[in-house]
């Protein structure tokens, strides 16, 4: 049985490269977050596979996440996806009812194949619901301070700078952290990141000011409050989220500003970070070189290339921190506003 | 508070007897107008009223249908708080019942299910149906708690995380959308257990204003565990709840209490409950059977202005204050002056214990806290008869305080001791999602 598994699970990653998927899904929708493609992921993979006992279904799920996480150099937000899916998978059979053990197995095979659009419009959705709840944090003559290119945290500015009706829309000012490093990596010149929500802000009227990381400090005086977006949100309701976001808040605590953070559900990720350096990623972001380092290093980068087993390492531009939970005032999700403790219990609500 | 004839003013007292002669919407006019003349005021009154109103309302509304009984109580619900919107304890009795009949009309729908079990192809999710039948039968106060708990665990696992996968019938099964969608058209106007619903929620109201009644002696009976000999506490106001948890710890212990006086809004108050002069006149003292004074009961009692709060703290051993509401995040708006005391305590690392009953606990997200706080008389700071300095100065006199949770150790409400980042628990046990914004 173990060997037969093994090896559908072999062929099935042989003729479909998750991974690939994945990358594709990302690449090919912009406002996908990345649970969302990693769920879409996994939906393809089972509709690549004809297997058909819920052993062999689950075993697969987990190989093909294991695959997929080994694959990614960072695998937090991805995994609160995969981990989600499992355990919909797991709860839904274990429940009685036409969907659980006594029904079909098919059934909710069929419900997951078919209905993947659907979920990602969910997501998208969802968002939108985070937009309803954050409304009211955003006050006429407010000043919001951003970083970073979460499109939660965009899409719930927007929806503040166009409530209808033009003179009754909140007259609020955005200033906006612009990270020195450039996402592209081709194109180190390129713009920074959420320079897109920066000009849609200001199209509507939303007057922005960017900044630098090192002016976060300054211009905080002249914030009212702090919104952040997350990659995840790990069990203590601390955040993952883009490099830098653990300074400002800090500052943010420091001058005594609250320290929003917008996040979907499905970001809820089953990890307890104790620190900086306790997030399960590969990133050089401290390195100490002396100059002989530096030359041995340039060698070693021409001899050997393709090194296999070693763990991949997070690019620079896409370097995270972690923001521990008593910096957060609060965070805003689809299922309401919500204290950095009550965290923990949804993700306990499905995994207990 | 200068009431000097109870019987002639109105207030919560002549309130309650006009219930049971004038029609309902006089008495909802009635409540409107008192609530927006403040001539009912501190929370316990409010909340009593409105939980009085609501079983009016709900014992006359003619039809027993679950979704039409919501719909009445949201409507009147509104209109209590748009009256006095700072007075969050109306909305939070408003929720509580919407709350009991939602609870009713799907106990009622399960047991409909488990009797109908077979029909269940058009309901892929009723999972509930089995675990929860057996709950209609006990109702006390304690079990109606243990019954939350049990299904705000339950029920948010297929809404919040979940609800992202979840099969598309599945969410229009939910049980939390009552009388519209029901697959069998079989929920409303369902014979005789109907009637129950309504016979159901006049209970639990009536279940709601009993806890009203016995919420201070509940939480004074957690007074031992926190009150120990020889410490010295301080407090502020005269909160019947505050004093009711000092004097039971009275009964067995010697301490000091250090009172501040929290000039200008209640000092008058305050004095009395020192003194134990108390003439009856103020309403939420009244509502109760006046105690001994602490003096009485020979505790040291040290009345301080409010300005001495600092240079005393050092020697304090535990702050105890009373409040208005708690809010959702586990802050609090409390009398003015309660977030000085909260700061130098802080200070000094005294920790800060706040009691308060689960009813002042409001599911509201503090978005905006100035506009939380009321502005009262500016003649009790500066009195009318200056004038002159009246015309030239702009006095100001807010009645209450945002303490922000940072500030506060310890919750005791009369279901125990909480931490204030356990607050978002007890709210999601008492008060149901669709209810927080209706």
């Amino acid at each position: 049985m173990a060997t037969t598994t093994e090896r559908t699970a072999a062929a099935s990653s042989k003729s479909f490269d998750i991974v690939a998927t994945y990358n594709e899904l990302l690449r090919s929708d912009p406002d996908l977050t990345m649970p969302i493609a990693a769920i879409e992921a996994l939906v393809l993979v089972l509709t690549h596979s004809p297997s058909s006992t819920i052993s062999e279904t689950l075993d697969l799920l987990e190989k093909s996440t294991a695959h997929l996480k080994k694959s990614i150099p960072n695998p937090i937000g991805l995994s609160a996806g995969t981990d989600l899916f499992q355990r919909y998978l797991i709860t839904t059979l274990q429940r009685p009812g036409q969907l659980g053990p006594a029904g079909d197995f098919k059934a909710i095979r069929t419900h997951l194949l078919s209905n993947g659009r659907l979920f990602i419009r969910r997501a998208k959705e969802s968002r939108e619901k985070i937009a309803a709840f954050g409304r009211g944090f955003i006050r006429d003559g407010c000043t919001v301070l951003t970083n970073g290119g979460s499109r939660a945290v965009a899409s719930l500015l927007q929806k503040a700078a166009d409530e209808e009706g033009g003179p009754s829309a909140v007259r609020f000012r955005v200033i906006y952290v612009l990270s020195s490093i450039s996402k592209n990596i081709e194109e180190p010149s390129g713009e920074p990141e959420g320079m897109e929500t920066v000009r849609t802000l200001r199209a509507k009227g939303v007057p922005v000011s960017t900044i630098p990381e090192s002016a976060v400090a300054y211009a905080l005086g002249k914030a009212d409050m702090v919104i952040v977006g997350a990659e995840g949100v790990v069990e203590n309701g601390g955040i993952v989220s883009r490099m830098g976001t653990y300074q400002i808040g800090l500052l943010a605590k420091a001058i005594g500003k609250p320290f929003y953070v917008v996040a979907e559900s499905h970001k809820f990720v089953r990890l307890y970070p104790l620190g900086q350096y306790d997030l399960p990623i590969e990133q050089r972001v401290v390195e100490f070189r002396s100059e002989d380092d530096i030359a041995e290093q340039g060698k070693q980068e021409s001899s050997v290339d393709a090194n296999g087993d070693k763990p991949i390492e997070l690019p620079l531009s896409d370097s995270v921190d972690f923001t521990p939970p008593h910096l957060i005032s609060a965070l805003i999700t689809d299922s309401g506003v919500l204290t950095p403790s009550a965290v923990s219990e949804e993700l306990i609500k499905i995994w207990f | 508070m200068p009431s000097t004839s109870l019987a002639l003013t109105p207030g919560l007292g002549s309130f309650l007897k006009s219930l049971k002669t004038h029609p309902v919407d006089t008495s909802i006019e009635n409540l409107i107008s008192l609530l927006k003349r403040r001539q009912i005021r501190h929370s316990r009154s409010c909340a009593t009223a409105t939980a009085y109103l609501l079983r009016h309302v709900v014992s006359v509304c003619k039809t027993s249908d679950p979704a039409k009984l919501i719909e009445r109580v949201q409507s009147v619900g509104r209109r209590l708080m748009a009256a006095q919107p700072r007075e969050m304890v109306v909305g939070n009795v408003v929720r509580r019942v919407l709350g009991l009949i939602r609870d009713e009309a799907e106990d009622d729908r399960e047991a409909e299910f488990t009797l109908s079990e077979a029909g269940s192809e058009s309901q892929p999710q009723t999972p509930r149906a089995f675990d929860d039948a057996s709950l209609p039968l006990d109702r006390d106060a304690l079990s109606l708690r243990a019954e939350g708990a049990e299904r705000s665990s339950s029920r948010p696992t297929l809404q919040s995380m979940f609800s992202l996968l979840s099969h598309p019938d599945a969410d229009h099964s939910l049980p939390s959308t009552p009388g519209t969608q029901s697959p069998n058209g079989r929920i409303p106007g369902h014979g005789p257990s109907s009637k129950d619903v309504k016979a159901e929620v006049l209970e639990g109201i009536g279940e709601i204003i009993d806890e009203l009644g016995q919420v201070d002696d509940q939480i004074a009976s957690y007074a031992l565990e926190h009150i120990h000999s020889n410490e010295i506490i301080l407090t502020h106001t005269s909160s019947t709840t505050v004093q009711k948890f000092l004097v039971k710890a009275a009964s067995k212990r010697k301490f000091t209490v250090i009172h501040a006086e929290s000039f200008p809004n209640n000092h008058e108050a305050t004095h009395a409950t020192v003194s134990g002069n108390s003439s009856g006149d103020d309403e939420h003292l009244s509502f109760e059977s006046f105690q001994k004074p602490l003096i009485a009961l020979g505790i040291t009692v040290i009345l301080i202005p409010d300005s001495a709060v600092f240079a005393l703290m050092s020697r304090v051993n535990k702050v105890i204050l009373g409040t208005h509401s708690v809010l959702a995040n586990g802050g609090l708006v409390a009398a003015a002056g309660t977030r000085v005391i909260a700061r130098a305590a802080k200070v000094h690392q005294t920790p800060v214990v706040v009691v308060s009953g689960v009813y002042k606990l409001s599911p509201v997200y503090p978005f905006d806290f100035d506009s939380l706080i009321e502005y009262g008389d500016a003649s009790k700071v500066l009195p009318y008869e200056d004038g002159d300095l009246v015309d030239q100065i702009d006095v100001q006199n807010p009645i209450y305080d945002y303490v922000p949770a940072e500030l506060v150790d310890l919750y005791i409400t009369n279901l125990g001791g909480h931490a204030p980042s356990y607050l978002y628990r007890i709210v999601s046990d008492h008060y149901r999602k669709e209810d927080i914004s209706f």
